[in-house]
């Protein structure tokens, strides 16, 4: 007896099953059309002009575009914005799972407070934190460098060093990582026991069990949490906004930031809608060779078709 | 429980394992920590070197300066309607939504799944001002529509989120369903919603704690003082030549408070909630 | 109306799509809040006047106390404050400004006043100035206290604040030394020498207390230095960086502030290089002497138990100059009462006005000030004295400075201060292209 109706039926139901689909999601079709399709067009012909904001948009041509290649800063945010996301993705990718494998910790004594603890500095909003650990990595004052002291190092000027500043920020990162092992944990949480009560069935330690169960089962949620933070990196905008403001020797000039400069404080929000562009190629371009990637290493128990 | 449990391992593994679980709680309790100790400080002990945990004396005063040097109240209200009913939208949609990629196939399907992503790619300022015309055509300036009327037509994080849930799931329950005869609908309310309330419940306080800490669109949109949310009233503590460090930490921390609440009550329903076996059947 | 109506109706066919994708009768129940911002003001009532700031925290008292006077003496008129704090403001009123609806008032910067008003974001004030029925008389002012707020011999913006820079010192310290305090029109030397006699090194080569705290690679502050030398970062037409940036006295000055910090070491190095002061805290934990920056801080100083406060003049280089730094209020070229904003403007900014700023900062008119008795004052007297040694700010030449010469000299300072052997002929030469550049392309787009 055929369970599954799907394939190769007539062409009638699966005219049903599309026109279903579009009944569905025409909410979003809706929201696509008010909220995003205008002023995304909006911001692509503005890639084309010269405008200040406070005068009418001048048409440019190509002439923002073409300035990138001169343009010093340019290069330099794109440098940064890439090297701090190649630092930081594949942190997160396992660093969220650590925690996620730590909170999922049911055995342990006040796991629900842990839980909370892992997770209150993303409730903490983003000035107030960031302007926390601005006092920590304080050279002078700082806890790290007068912890370092008492023991009789001396520790490196973070936010204030070019060469270290970067670094900062990206340690300041990993506090965030309670948002990412949260998916995470809904993830581990999804997989179904009996894989693991078969597994041990069959002699697995808990290592391998992790390794032939746990992380195939946990590629979707993996997949998910490496393209949003492919995504979400390279949008890196607060902490540098707030903590170092690009410097110093813009050494922490991240691309946004440097966008954000660009259209509310130089008064070029052509060139920065043109900047918007060509971040938006980029990250486009990674995400399709992630999504692409997918059909080889993601699993879905749901049969994805 | 996900993982075989340690208890019938020796009891030493758990003890090692509480230390570990907890150290790392005790690292990420380090910032919060300064925070609490910077709020009950006068501003000029707080770059104090070397760097005093203990303030002496403690300044309860600052919290009640800080909450009341603006209306810390209003604002908490007023984010908390603006999540609540950005909560409610995303809910809504998102699921159906998430459900459709998921589930339903139909020509395009991928590609508007790619178009879907795509709208997370470009970066907000750019994009700022056309949807503040927008916005200011439709008359919504200075109301929470800005804020909340997306969240009815699906917002991409969502949509992905429970994109991916929704295909973990084996389609055992629905094939059952279908040759029950069960329409679309039923089956999304009857079969899917009960499995999904662990990834709903993780919209939901994602979306809470998402909605408490936006800054830029209130930022733009809400103009008038007295619609102003929990950020807005935070940086407020910022002014361009000094920073009123100690109230900014009690107000911070004050107003961190509901969301810090409603996760610890809510881990019941998304954590340790309905876990998702085929078991019952 | 009848757009809002399209959108309720639009909402109520979401509302039956979703109802019709879930068949549950009753199960969903959507609340739209929609409140009305009214566009057109009916007769006879209140005209509502917007003024957006950028002042935060405790700031808005003054604002709101001036508010509540104007609001009794002009029943007519209701005042909403709309303030911002910190680096947003000027997104946000940007992007009011881009789309047609910005504050009727708005508070802006010194250093943004030639670009928004080149292009037309301000009104001309002189006319309303001179008018019969609600005339503001410019003498009243402080001297140079209205000149950021002028653009081509026209009044757009009349003064808020301001600030000159000026030396800070705790008593305490000199006396634990035997130093005598410094005195008005000292000199760079003897600012040097005092610098040097107040830092104190530990056995261990540590120092333990700084002569002076600097500002970092503060770039509008550093303006002080190159006036005092003599020099000047741009020609007067605005167009040149050549021969000036790279000048010897800007060369000078440069190595002057670079050897505080790294020949000298009288300066502790910069905490966190995010613009303002450089985020050190030795002055205010009593182990640096002295201290270079404009007056906000003080009134948290005067709190301060680790200080016994002393205000002394700026040194003097190869002349005596000084910079102002202020804010003012303009009135928007899109306001749509701008008579209204007038009335509320000149008593903001005038001598009403200046009677409740003076318990906040420095007055801008001048019978205020000496009728409160701060002319006198041997702190707040300083302060208005520098006003006598003003040198004009570099951007008055150039609507372009801040996207043009001020991040290539902010490079110039942060370089020299992280590194001791900087070369900063090289450094400046390389400052004086890169800013000339950027200034020919956006001449020759203009």
């Amino acid at each position: 007896m055929q369970l599954d109706s799907r394939p190769r039926r007539p062409n009638r139901l699966a005219r049903r099953e599309a026109i279903t689909f579009y009944l569905c999601i025409s909410p979003w079709i809706l929201g696509f059309l008010i909220f995003t399709l205008g002023p995304v067009a909006a911001s692509f012909g503005l890639s084309f002009t010269r405008w200040d904001l406070l005068s009418p948009p001048v048409f440019t041509g190509l002439r923002n575009y073409t300035h990138m290649r001169d343009d010093k800063l340019f290069w330099q945010s794109l440098s940064v914005t890439v090297r701090y996301t190649l630092m930081y993705v594949p942190t997160e990718l396992v660093g969220g799972l650590l925690l996620a494998l730590l909170m999922n910790q049911a055995g342990v004594r006040g796991i629900r407070a842990v839980r909370t603890i892992y997770y209150l500095p993303t409730v903490i909003s983003g000035v107030a934190f960031v302007v926390v650990w601005m006092w920590i990595f304080n050279p002078q004052a700082g806890l790290i460098n007068a912890t370092l002291a008492r023991v009789g190092i001396e520790g490196p000027r973070w936010l204030a060093d070019p060469n270290t500043a970067l670094t900062a920020l990206w340690m300041m990162s990993l506090w965030g990582l309670g948002r990412t092992a949260i998916i995470y944990l809904a993830g581990l949480k999804a997989i179904p026991p009996e894989l693991y009560e078969a597994a041990e069935m069959d002699g697995a330690g808990s290592w391998p069990s992790f390794v032939y169960v746990t992380l195939p089962m946990l590629t979707p949620t993996i997949f998910f949490n490496l393209v949003l933070s492919i995504i979400a990196t390279f949008q890196t905008f607060t902490s540098a906004f707030v903590a170092t403001n690009g410097g110093p020797l813009d050494s922490t000039l991240f691309f946004v930031l440097y966008l954000y400069r660009k259209a509310f404080q130089e008064f070029q929000m052509g060139y920065a809608a043109a900047l918007a562009w060509v971040l938006f190629l980029v990250i486009l371009v990674l995400t399709l060779l992630v999504v692409r990637s997918g059909q080889w290493w993601v699993y879905y128990e749901g049969e994805k078709r | 429980m996900a993982r075989p449990t340690l208890r019938r391992r020796v009891p030493l593994r758990r003890w090692l394992l509480t230390g570990l679980v907890w150290g790392v709680a005790i690292l990420f309790l380090i910032p919060f920590l300064w925070m609490i100790s910077s709020s009950l400080k006068p501003n000029y002990q707080i770059f104090a070197v070397p760097p005093q945990w203990i303030p002496n004396p403690p300044r309860w005063e600052n919290y009640g300066e800080a909450l009341t040097t603006l209306p810390f109240g209003r604002y908490m209200i007023n984010t908390a309607v603006i999540a609540i009913v950005t909560i409610i939208g995303h809910l809504l949609s998102c699921t159906i939504i998430a459900y459709a990629f998921a589930r339903l196939r139909a020509p395009g399907r991928d590609f508007l799944f790619l178009v879907v992503l795509a709208t997370m790619m470009l970066p907000y300022p750019v994009t700022m001002v056309p949807l503040y015309v927008l916005f200011k055509q439709l008359g919504w300036i200075n109301t929470i529509l800005p804020l909340t009327a997306p969240a009815y037509v699906g917002s991409a994080f969502y949509i992905f989120l429970l994109r991916q849930f929704f295909l973990t799931i084996p389609r055992d329950f629905e094939d059952a369903a279908v040759i029950d005869g069960a329409n679309i609908v039923q089956i999304l309310w009857l079969v899917i919603l009960p499995l999904a309330l662990p990834a709903l419940a993780t919209v939901a306080i994602f979306t809470f704690q998402a909605s408490w800490n936006d800054f830029l669109a209130p930022l733009i949109y809400l103009q008038k003082p007295d619609m102003y949310t929990v950020t807005l009233g935070l940086q407020f503590f910022r002014s361009t030549f000094t920073t009123n460090w100690a109230y900014l930490m009690a107000a911070s921390l004050v107003t961190a408070l509901p969301v810090i609440v409603v996760f610890f009550v809510a881990q019941r329903f998304f954590i340790e909630g309905i876990t998702l076996s085929g078991v019952k059947g | 109306m009848t757009k809002r109506l399209s959108m309720l109706l639009l909402f109520g066919l979401l509302t039956v799509l979703l109802i019709s994708c879930t068949a549950q009768p009753g199960g969903l129940v959507q609340q739209v809040v929609v409140t009305a911002t009214p566009t057109v003001r009916p007769e006879g009532a209140k005209t509502v006047l917007r003024v957006g700031t950028g002042d935060s925290g405790e700031g808005l008292t003054p604002h709101l106390k001036i508010i509540e006077q104007f609001e009794a003496a002009n029943p007519d008129i209701q005042v909403q404050l709309e303030p911002v704090g910190s680096g947003d403001y000027y997104a946000r009123i940007l992007t009011q400004i881009a789309a047609g609806d910005p504050p009727d008032l708005l508070q802006i910067g010194d250093d943004a006043v030639p670009m928004f008003v080149d292009k037309g974001a301000f009104v001309a004030l002189d006319e309303y100035m001179a008018s019969a029925q609600y005339p503001l008389d410019a003498s009243i002012y402080l001297p140079g206290v209205q000149d950021p707020g002028q653009w081509n011999d026209k009044q757009y913006l009349l003064p808020k604040d301001f600030s000159p820079l000026a030396v800070y010192y705790n008593k305490k310290l000199f006396d634990a030394a035997g130093l005598p305090y410094p005195q008005d029109g000292w000199t760079w030397q003897e600012f040097l020498d005092t610098a040097q006699k107040l830092t104190k090194t530990d056995a261990g080569g540590k120092t333990v207390q700084w002569g002076v705290q600097l500002p970092a690679a503060w770039t509008t502050g550093f303006e002080y230095w190159v006036a005092a030398a003599g020099g000047s970062l741009i020609s007067e037409d605005g167009k040149q960086f050549a021969g000036f940036m790279d000048s010897p006295a800007v060369q000078e000055a440069v190595q002057f502030y670079a050897d505080l910090y790294n020949k000298h070491k009288v300066a502790p190095p910069p905490a966190d290089m995010n613009a303002f002061g450089g985020g050190n805290s030795e002055f205010d934990n009593g182990a640096a002497a002295m201290r270079i920056f404009g007056r906000w801080p003080q009134a948290g100083m005067k709190d301060n138990p680790n200080i016994d406060l002393g205000v002394v003049g700026m040194p003097v280089g190869k002349q005596r100059a000084n910079v102002l730094f202020w804010g003012g209020f303009g009135l928007s070229e899109l306001s749509k009462d701008k008579e209204a904003a007038w009335r509320f403007l000149r008593f903001y900014s005038g001598a009403e006005g200046a009677e409740v700023w003076k318990d906040w900062a420095l007055p801008t008119v001048s019978a205020v000030a000496d009728s409160s008795g701060l002319s006198t004052d041997p702190i707040e007297g300083v302060w208005l004295n520098e006003l006598n040694y003003l040198a004009p700010r570099a951007y008055v030449y150039t609507p372009f400075w801040g996207q043009t010469a001020d991040p290539a000299l902010r490079r110039v300072l942060e370089s020299v201060i992280l590194d001791p052997n900087a070369d900063t002929a090289a450094l400046l030469t390389t400052a004086t292209q890169d800013a000339q550049t950027a200034l020919d392309d956006l001449l020759a787009q203009q």
